[in-house]
């Protein structure tokens, strides 16, 4: 290249000179005319150094002005083919001959060194850290995936391909979601993460439990494992998204095995709770007007206890239901009333212990709504028991029912301590419960994760509002009867009630 | 169904507290209670077709409550008795639908007392024999 700018120079430089060494003869013969047009005599000698003098200063003055108006090319290009990994053998150009535009051209130069050794680390890096992180994760026993802005798959590793039982080249260039059809078992799964990422984040990194991925032959059968998640926008090499997986299939199984065993194991309370609750029933029927006063408190403390353990129990086996994707839910038409009215008689002995009072404030009009009254009372009373136990004594607890668009919208108020901010996030997980909470007041910290689930199961909303020191306020939304009409399956005509716990032909169910 | 005619129900359940339970709640409420113990003396009990309402325990010792529905059915002894199944058992679905068309009603025993128990079969059947103890029907 440098030669093909010499050889123009020199080109330009014949092609000038010979113009000069033209102009120099045109003018020779000039001055042969002249003194024929005003009649004086030159020698031809005098004619002859006259040309020669302007051909010489002619021809200097062409080759100097072309080698400096070639410099600055010349040097750019220099510059540029040094910095060319392919011409690595030129040397830089000398800089200190530079005499016209010095300034300016070392500059220009500077510049192209900046782009060349930036450009260099983006080609070196890319090609290095796509290999390292090949060695890398090759190493490590994860799959690794990683998936561009547009979601297309980029990479894979080889723990990737045996995970998924896919072959690289089926992988990458594919849309990630189509190959990896993800289920979680949070709300925030990585779909909406990475949408959330790509609005509002440059850098950020996430963790998932317990995500699935059903097999692509057979999806009963899944695979279970954490995620993790690293997003980097406008990532120079195209990674915006690098997900790792760590396998958990079998401690996972192994959990799920001992929450059925738990779930066995309480199952087996019932019968004793329920035998409890049978005789605590003979007693009051039996002995309560020949009791004193005091025994008649020890008798409703019983009562009151027996009934809180079978509340335990219910959420434990309902907790291991969800688990399990077991709970079902048979909605009937339902008058709500009745079964807030149920659940307030049956929270009220617990909540006369502290003379605290429950109030209902139902609107006249209410419409049926379609609810699994046994799953929804359960609702309701975990919601009351929580209020129970963080309300002051004397103090009353308002459960309102209203009617809110196509939905039944119940609060359960109390006036008692308020959550704070800083646990509001945590307040529906399963066992949590807040820190003050575990030495003053008792639970299994699964009563609001049940409530969640299961008003969700309803294709309801759950939530709350709370101050410190004001007092807390849970609320619900369930559909109206009217409101889930497309749904109502043919059959369950009306001979038949369906309910989670029991039926009985003819008549409406028992309770609750 | 007389008057002054005391429902029979044949209470058919191994756990002795329960039945004591139930028996109790519902002579006081006027019916006519006989317990057993197993599932084959369920079944000789039940073929006998003296009793008008049948509580069921599917779980009982000898042969169990599916296989005396069965055993029944292949009698083909029309019984006058409602049977209701009692159980601590969630049924699987394939279970439930063989229930359903087998027997008349299905009841979690934990889930109701023995009170409730007995305001149920007032419904299922009333009873004009006896002074009712049933709490309020739920």
């Amino acid at each position: 290249m440098l030669e093909d700018l010499d050889k123009l120079r020199r080109q330009q430089i014949i092609r000038i000179c010979m113009l000069v060494v033209l102009d120099s003869l045109l003018a020779g013969v000039f001055i042969w005319l002249w003194p024929k047009i005003i009649g004086e005599q030159h020698t031809t000698l005098v004619i002859a150094l006259d040309c020669l003098t302007i051909a010489i200063i002619g021809a200097i003055t062409t080759v100097f002005t072309i080698k400096m108006m070639f410099r600055p090319a010349r040097v750019l290009t220099q510059a540029i083919l040094h910095v060319a990994s392919e011409h690595s053998n030129i040397p830089a150009p000398d800089l200190t001959k530079i005499h016209i535009g010095k300034k300016a051209l070392t500059e220009l130069v500077g510049k192209i060194y900046d782009m060349a050794s930036s450009s260099n680390t983006l080609k070196g890096a890319d090609a290095t850290s796509i290999q390292q992180l090949r060695d890398l994760s090759d190493k490590l026993p994860m799959p690794v995936i990683i998936f561009d802005s547009q979601d297309n798959i980029v990479f894979v590793d080889q723990m990737a391909e045996d995970y998924v039982g896919l072959h690289a080249s089926q992988m990458v260039g594919a849309v990630f979601w189509d190959i990896f059809k993800l289920s979680f078992s949070s709300d925030l799964t990585l779909d909406a993460w990475v949408k959330e990422c790509r609005t509002n984040k440059a850098v950020d990194h996430a963790m998932w439990q317990r995500v699935r991925l059903p097999d692509s032959k057979n999806p009963a059968v899944f695979k279970q494992f954490d995620l993790a998640a690293y997003f980097n926008k406008d990532n120079p090499f195209g990674n915006e998204v690098i997900v790792s997986l760590f396998d958990r299939t079998d401690s996972y199984a192994r959990d799920d095995l001992d929450l059925s065993f738990v779930a066995l194991a309480v199952h087996e309370l019932r019968t004793p709770i329920t035998i409890m609750r049978g005789y605590i029933e003979v007693f009051e029927d039996e002995l309560m007007d020949k009791l004193d006063d005091d025994h008649k408190r020890f008798m409703r403390n019983l009562k009151v206890s027996a009934e809180s353990l079978g509340g335990f129990i219910n959420n434990i086996l309902n907790v291991a239901r969800i688990e399990n994707n077991q709970l079902e839910l048979h909605l009937t038409e339902t008058t709500w009333p009745e079964v807030v009215n149920q659940a307030i008689v049956d929270m009220n002995l617990k909540a006369a212990i502290t003379n605290v009072h429950i109030e209902a404030k139902l609107a006249l009009d209410l419409p049926h709504v379609g609810v699994d009254r046994v799953s929804i009372y359960e609702v309701l009373t975990n919601l009351l028991d929580n209020a129970i136990k963080y309300s002051p004594a004397g103090s009353v607890i308002t459960v309102s029912s209203a009617v809110n668009d196509t939905f039944v919208e119940t609060t359960v108020t109390d006036t008692g301590i308020g959550i704070p901010d800083s646990l509001m996030p945590h307040l529906f997980d399963k066992f949590y419960r807040s820190h003050r909470s575990r030495s003053q007041v008792g639970g299994t910290g699964l009563g609001l994760y049940l409530c969640k689930k299961i008003v969700k199961a309803h294709d309801g909303e759950l939530w709350v509002k709370s101050k410190e020191n004001q007092g807390s306020t849970f609320g619900f939304k369930i559909h109206t009867w009217d409101s889930l009409a497309a749904e109502r399956k043919e059959g369950d005509n009306g001979n038949i009630s369906r309910g989670a716990h029991g039926w009985i032909k003819n008549h409406s169910l028992y309770r609750g | 169904m007389g008057e002054d005619r005391k429902l029979k129900i044949l209470c058919i359940e191994d756990e002795h507290f329960i039945s004591e339970l139930y028996s109790r709640a519902l002579e006081k409420a006027g019916y006519e209670v006989k317990v057993v113990l197993d599932g084959e003396e369920g079944l000789a009990a039940a073929l006998t077709d003296e009793f008008d309402i049948i509580l069921l325990d599917l779980m009982v010792p000898g042969i169990t409550g599916f296989e005396l529905l069965d055993r029944l059915k292949e009698s083909g002894k029309k019984l006058k008795a409602r049977i209701i199944i009692t159980t601590n058992l969630q049924q699987a679905d394939e279970d439930r639908a063989k229930l359903e068309d087998q027997a008349d009603g299905y009841i979690i025993k934990a889930e109701i007392t023995p009170h409730e128990l007995v305001a149920l079969l007032q419904n299922v059947i009333p009873n004009h024999a006896g002074p009712s103890a049933a709490g309020p029907a739920l």
